[in-house]
């Protein structure tokens, strides 16, 4: 089957992380058209961070791992840059300082929720026991989240970047409220668990 | 303190005490003499002090460093790019046509139901594996090509078009009625649309090539057809000249135009065989030949992959997987090899909203005359195979078995029949309550003796000494004239592909060697789009040929089930000569062994 690469002009990218108990964290990124159809997919090994980054990034350990490390990684071996990215796990909204195209949280939910979240909690939240405190602690609170909805989405922007939200639905155009901008996450975790059976077995 | 001191203080102590009390005392001297004796000690304090200096760090040398390494080692990255979807496909959607049925319903893009790829297993490259993974669902996927489609499709037709998609060979084998063709149209559509296919032929039985050419008209009225047809210099042109996507020819064909239809340069991405049980026999000429036509994907439509024997799957993976399969295998390792290849849904299973399908079993005493004229032609019949002993061949047994059904039928010295007296009657009932009935025979001349029998029904003949042309009008009468309620219909040209699902009663006036067929001619009726329950009559001369017929059948079914385990299969199978021979408990002769039905 011919793969070659193509142009990703028009495309609408989506990224997420998958938490696996005992590998770590795995990071898939899918380039779709804006028909829904695949032309890049790019996943990473399992990430699993040491001990010294668990006690020193403290809070902010996993947007730096969900953004920086993963997301970044990423987004940097696809072809071209997509209209806008999309996410469904809060700490890869982190990416959005990586990059120059607008970053939006996807409220995977199912739509007949009257009311979202009105922020967005770690995912990865520790019990509260396990939980330090830092004095400079704006660092590791995650982002205030400012929710809109776009045709059947419900979206999460970083407040203090909303000025992108009207680029983003710039962007997004008519597209937007015939896609279900929550169902390609569905199709990155089948596939990050196939390539991990196929590259273990 | 010298001892001369001391004593002064004491004595002072005691003057203290005289004084206070007045209780006198008695005291002794106190005075004691004093004198210095030499210890040395003042010497040493003269002496100068001997200094001695320990130095203390007070400040180390070197720090102590713990390093801990924060920045993570590059990450490794699995990345697949697939090729261009949207610059490719040879087909774009028709602009909307006045009066034009709706597309795939684009709020179905958000539903909960998605229909995603079945990625068939001996799918081995992981990029091609991700490629139909992450595919969209169905259902945005047609949605976002603006499709048109006459309905929505059924939940499971979604699912066998998500079967075919991906695969590379593939056979579609739901039970008649559940919309195969439907399901092939429209996977061969996306595959078009998405660029993945470009030359796709579809071969199938004559009477039907006009059924798919109105089907692709329903179901992909984008998609230009190419029907080969007309003297050979035509055909020729029409194999080589790619104008239409999507060629569609009948199995004669493959006779007459073998060596184009082989040829290098005929390559084509697609090659779909409905009613694919016309290759069972892979040393048939029409086996051979569709085998050898260089193709990509091999898909088959049939609802009877088993026919007769198991032999019949071989024979169709022999051109759709040569060798996958093998004569050797027992049916459960032939089960399971076959498995991610073939798809079989029955309505049962499906269609739990379609109207229930009611069987009548009409088993009948013949009539004396009848039953005078059967004793005789059984008898001299019997004593006539005897007396031939190791001469006697299958086709003699078959010469009686087929006489002895139509003096079931019908009494050849005067007319009477048992099962025409009953079909009578159950007519009546049909037309005075304005619904339609289909009466099947295997012959010409039944159908055409019913029909004068039935005069009074005015019923309309559907066989093979009917006209393609005149076909067309029957069935458009049977369909619209409320005066023309019964059509008389044979197996051989009535048992596939049409759609008659406004009848309400099926007949079956004789049974035919192989149950399947007769589900297949039932289906005609009973399938999508019918609106009420389907009543079938099937008729049987008790005591007779017909019964120990119907007894030995009913007992093969079970390797149908085996073989395709889960999915109820047709209710048996054919009769080979062993058993053709007993139903006369008549020894087999020592010849070759053929299958015989």
């Amino acid at each position: 089957m011919d793969h070659s690469a193509e142009s990703t002009s028009g495309s609408i990218g989506f990224l997420t992380v998958i938490r696996h108990a005992r590998h770590g964290l795995f990071g898939g990124y899918l380039v779709l058209n804006r028909a829904g159809r695949p032309l890049e997919f790019h996943c990473t090994a399992p990430v699993k961070p040491s001990r010294a980054q668990e006690i020193l990034y403290g809070p902010t350990l996993e947007p730096y791992l969900y953004g920086e490390q993963i997301g970044s990684t990423l987004i940097r071996q696809a072809n071209g840059e997509p209209l806008f990215l999309c996410t469904d796990v809060a700490p890869a909204l982190e990416v959005a300082k990586h990059v120059d195209f607008p970053v939006v949280l996807v409220d995977t939910r199912t739509n007949d929720t009257p009311e979202g979240p009105t922020s967005v909690s770690n995912d990865a939240a520790e019990p509260d026991s396990a939980v330090i405190r830092r004095l400079d602690e704006a660092h590791g609170s995650p982002p205030a989240l400012a929710w809109f909805r776009i045709g059947p989405n419900r979206l999460g922007m970083i407040a203090r970047r909303e000025t992108d939200r009207g680029s983003f639905e710039e962007r997004l155009g008519k597209v937007a409220a015939q896609l279900d901008l929550s169902e390609p996450f569905e199709r990155i975790r089948e596939a990050i668990e196939e390539a991990q059976r196929g590259r273990h077995g | 303190m010298s001892d001369s001191l001391r004593s002064d203080a004491v004595q002072k102590a005691w003057s203290w005490h005289a004084a206070d009390d007045p209780i006198a005392t008695t005291s002794d001297d106190p005075v004691v003499r004093v004198e210095p004796f030499s210890s040395g000690l003042s010497a040493a304090l003269r002496r100068a002090p001997r200094i001695k200096v320990r130095p203390i760090r007070l400040v180390e040398e070197r720090s102590r460093v713990v390093s801990m390494m924060l920045a993570s080692p590059s990450l490794r990255v699995t990345s697949v790019r697939f090729a261009a979807a949207a610059d490719a496909p040879v087909i774009r959607p028709l602009p909307s046509r006045d009066g034009a049925k709706p597309s795939f319903p684009a709020d179905r893009s958000c539903s909960r139901r998605r229909t995603r790829l079945r990625v068939p297993r001996d799918t081995v490259k992981l990029e091609d594996r991700l490629f139909y993974m992450l595919q969209p669902p169905l259902e945005s996927w047609m949605a976002g090509l603006a499709l048109e489609v006459p309905f929505e499709p059924f939940a499971y037709q979604l699912e066998g078009i998500a079967f075919l998609y991906p695969r590379l060979a593939a056979i579609l084998a739901d039970e008649m009625g559940l919309g195969k063709t439907m399901q092939a149209i429209t996977a061969i559509r996306l595959l078009l649309h998405a660029g993945e296919i470009r030359r796709v032929l579809l071969l199938c039985p004559k009477p039907l090539v006009g059924n798919w050419r109105r089907e692709f008209g329903l179901w992909a009225p984008e998609i230009p057809l190419d029907i080969i047809e007309g003297n050979r210099a035509r055909r020729g042109w029409q194999w080589r000249h790619d104008t239409m996507p999507v060629k569609i020819a009948n199995y004669e064909l493959l006779h007459r135009d073998d060596d184009l239809l082989t040829s290098a340069e005929m390559h084509v991405d697609l090659v779909v065989l409905d009613e694919s049980q016309r290759i069972k026999n892979r040393s048939s000429r029409t086996a051979r030949v569709a085998q050898k036509i260089p193709r990509t994907r091999s898909w088959a439509l049939t609802g009877t992959p088993v026919e007769n024997s198991a032999e019949d799957l071989v024979g169709i993976f022999e051109f759709l997987a040569p060798g996958h399969l093998s004569s050797q295998m027992k049916p459960r390792q032939m089960g399971r090899l076959a498995g991610d290849y073939v798809l079989r849904r029955t309505k049962d299973q499906v269609l739990s909203q379609l109207p229930p399908k009611l069987y009548r079993d009409a088993d009948l005493e013949l009539s004396p005359e009848q039953r005078e004229s059967y004793r005789l032609a059984e008898d001299e019949g019997v004593l006539r195979l005897t007396h031939m002993g190791e001469a006697a061949t299958i086709h003699h047994v078959l010469e009686l078995i087929l006489r002895l059904k139509q003096i079931c039928n019908f009494d050849p010295a005067t007319g009477h029949s048992a099962k025409l007296d009953r079909l009578c009657a159950d007519l009546e009932e049909v037309a005075q309550s304005r619904q339609k009935a289909i009466v099947f025979s295997q012959w010409v001349e039944t159908l055409k003796t019913l029909s004068r029998r039935l005069a009074r029904f005015a019923p309309l003949e559907y066989h093979g000494k009917v006209s393609h042309r005149e076909r067309s009008r029957v069935l458009r009468e049977f369909e619209h004239d409320p005066n023309r309620s019964v059509l008389l219909m044979s197996y051989g040209t009535g048992s596939v592909g049409l759609n008659l699902q406004f009848a309400s009663y099926v007949f079956l006036f004789d049974r035919w060697w192989n149950p399947a067929v007769e589900d297949q001619a039932i289906n005609r009726a009973h399938r999508i789009g019918v609106t009420g329950p389907v009543t079938v009559t099937r008729f049987l001369s008790l005591a007779t040929i017909e019964e120990r017929i119907d007894q030995i059948l009913t007992e093969k079914r079970e390797l149908f089930e085996t073989i395709l385990s889960g999915t109820p299969g047709p209710r048996n199978l054919g009769l080979n000569r062993d058993e053709i021979f007993g139903l006369f408990q008549l020894r087999t002769p020592q010849t070759p062994n053929h299958r015989a039905a």
